[in-house]
């Protein structure tokens, strides 16, 4: 673990890649394996935590994990390439070796989730943040009440885990509401069409006994917390994580944070009314 | 414990660490430039000028490797950095101002996760200050409660007597250890006078309003005004013995390379931008706006010190001409 017993904080774990999955034409998916037996035993994260991922000769990228932490021996992230470390992460191939620093940050307080409805928000790339916990949520099913998944992008080929929204949409225990920005629809296209805050105003789930987890670019977050206000949230009620540039991870580089709040430790999950009350620096 | 020491005492002191193999950092000239370097003879240091950059860098390098790391086919190995390879250091001359910075790092390296390669280093360096008798119109360590004769930081504080030599009080046991390593170097205290001490002209800011100010002020006009002249060129933050943002690069080839962590600086543009594109702080004023709140607002509320000793080197460095301590005072009596 990298906790306070490690020597060299900075030091990554070796992870080998698994399986390689392209969400869309600039998205993928790495399904990551620990090489040390150990690790892979005692790795523990809980969903909303993040990592620092390498590919060796090219640097680090934060991003969640955004596989369950009850699906064990592998962890898996999701990126677009858009930069250094993402076009070289990439490149890698399955067998290839990567390196994982984490787990990383705050995490959803889910225990507090027992018993409650709960309501996905989640706009394009966004959706790995949230899918930990989704599937966190689902193979602890009847911990939950109703499970609403309202998730959209800006076309059909801009939706990441294609295939997991086909399986949410199958499962009767699960409401999917999946929609495209107007113009991104195909001939095919069997859901929405809209941008998430409308279509969310239009599911209308309910606020009671409900918690809602929003996660995506600031200009649907921007729109997106007015409708949960006018549906019956309040702030409390309302999860979404941040994200900013990133280099330690532990609290120490000075980059990430917002006013005075740290988004590597004392998040990345903050309640709506959290992030009200920080400055406009995200 | 207090102390005496010769000049030629001291001297004697220095070239015996240096001969047995202990690296011995002071303020020495450096192709003209004053700097904390390691002396290969105690003839080298100076005491008259103040290092162009602080001593900071004796226990986090502007430069330092983190690990490296080869590749071959599939497989990558990485190893780790021996800390046991930090040299046991004495750093002396250390401006006092210098030296109070050190102890206010130690918060951000230690919390929670603890960064080895500051803290070994620290655990490793006893530090031996010197009472500081040349102020210039940019000094302003009185300003945020400090003074020449501040003695935070030091092991072992040095004020330098009429008639030659040094007064010597020891703050911790490095320091006692050192003389007591030393004996015959050290005599009873004498009753010379100190010399006398800088006298920086600034007025003593209230810490408390100022940061009572930037407590409700993120959004104010005056960091434009304050800040629009703000180049970005980072100079502030490199000279500054309690800027400590840093990023880590990887650095090598295809095969093999090393990982290092590298002074960063939040005047730099690149410093919070997105891979998207996004930027948090898209412009200058913002970026001015954390250097002030992180030194004298966000540090406080998470570890309760300022991040600003008034070594004043950011004055004079800046090639624009912003002068901390002025838009400090200023914000102080708002």
């Amino acid at each position: 673990m990298c906790d306070n017993t490690n020597k060299n904080i900075y030091l990554p774990y070796l992870a080998t890649v698994a399986e390689i999955i392209d969400e869309t034409p600039d998205v993928r998916t790495l399904k990551l394996v620990f090489q040390d037996e150990q690790v892979r035993e005692s790795f523990a994260f809980r969903a909303g935590q993040f990592g620092e991922y390498s590919a060796f000769g090219a640097g680090e990228s934060t991003f969640c994990i955004a596989s369950s932490p009850t699906r064990k021996g592998f962890i898996e992230c999701c990126f677009r390439s858009v930069g250094r470390v993402t076009e070289e992460l990439r490149r890698l191939e399955v067998g290839d070796t990567m390196g994982v620093r984490g787990p990383y940050g705050n995490s959803f307080p889910i225990e507090e989730f027992y018993g409650k409805n709960l309501v996905f928000v989640a706009g394009g790339i966004a959706l790995p943040p949230l899918r930990t916990l989704i599937w966190n949520c689902l193979d602890l099913r009847d911990k939950f009440g109703d499970i609403t998944i309202v998730y959209g992008a800006r076309t059909e080929s801009d939706l990441v885990y294609k295939r997991e929204l086909q399986e949410w949409q199958e499962r009767a225990d699960v409401r999917l509401v999946k929609t495209v920005d107007p113009g991104g629809n195909g001939p095919e296209w069997d859901g929405r069409v809209g941008f998430v805050p409308t279509i969310l105003e239009e599911a209308a789930p309910s606020a009671e006994n409900t918690i809602a987890l929003v996660c995506g670019p600031p200009v649907m977050i921007k729109f997106t917390l007015p409708v949960l206000e006018k549906l019956g949230f309040s702030d409390e009620q309302v999860y979404t994580t941040l994200e900013n540039r990133m280099k330690c991870g532990l609290g120490k580089c000075g980059r990430c944070n917002v006013g005075n709040v740290y988004v590597c430790k004392d998040g990345p999950v903050f309640t709506a009314k959290q992030v009200k009350a920080m400055p406009v620096e995200f | 414990m207090q102390k005496y020491i010769s000049q030629h005492n001291l001297n004697t002191l220095l070239d015996k660490l240096i001969a047995a193999g202990t690296r011995v950092v002071a303020p020495r000239m450096n192709t003209g430039t004053p700097l904390y370097e390691p002396l290969t003879s105690s003839s080298e240091m100076i005491t008259d000028q103040l290092p162009r950059r602080s001593a900071k860098e004796a226990f986090f390098p502007v430069c330092e490797d983190i690990m490296t790391y080869e590749k071959e086919g599939q497989k990558v190995s990485v190893s780790d950095i021996d800390p046991a390879r930090f040299p046991e250091t004495v750093l002396v001359g250390v401006r006092p101002c210098d030296a109070a910075a050190i102890p206010v790092l130690d918060a951000v390296f230690s919390w929670d996760y603890k960064d080895e390669f500051f803290l070994e280093r620290r655990r490793k360096t006893t530090i031996v200050g010197l009472a500081c008798t040349t102020a210039d119109d940019a000094c302003f360590c009185s300003a945020v409660g400090l003074s020449p004769a501040e003695t935070k930081g030091s092991d072992l504080f040095l004020t330098p007597l009429e008639g030659g030599g040094y007064a010597c009080e020891t703050f911790s046991e490095k320091g006692e250890t050192l003389i007591a390593n030393h004996p015959e170097l050290f005599s009873e205290p004498n009753n010379a006078p100190p010399l006398p001490l800088a006298q920086p002209q600034t007025e003593k800011f209230d810490l408390k309003r100022v940061k009572a100010w930037l407590d409700e002020h993120f959004e104010d006009p005056s960091w434009d005004s304050i800040a629009t002249r703000c180049v970005g060129c980072g100079a502030c933050a490199f000279v500054c013995p309690a800027c400590h943002c840093f990023d880590i690069v990887d650095e090598g080839t295809e095969k093999a390379g090393t990982r290092r962590k590298n002074w960063d600086a939040c005047g730099f543009w690149k410093f919070t931008h997105h891979a998207s594109g996004h930027n948090p702080r898209d412009q200058q004023p913002k970026r001015y706006r954390n250097r002030i709140m992180h030194k004298f607002k966000y540090y406080d509320d998470k570890f309760g010190q300022t991040l600003c000793s008034g070594c004043g080197r950011c004055i004079r460095v800046c090639p624009v001409g912003i002068d901390i301590a002025a838009i400090v005072d200023e914000i102080g009596k708002k």
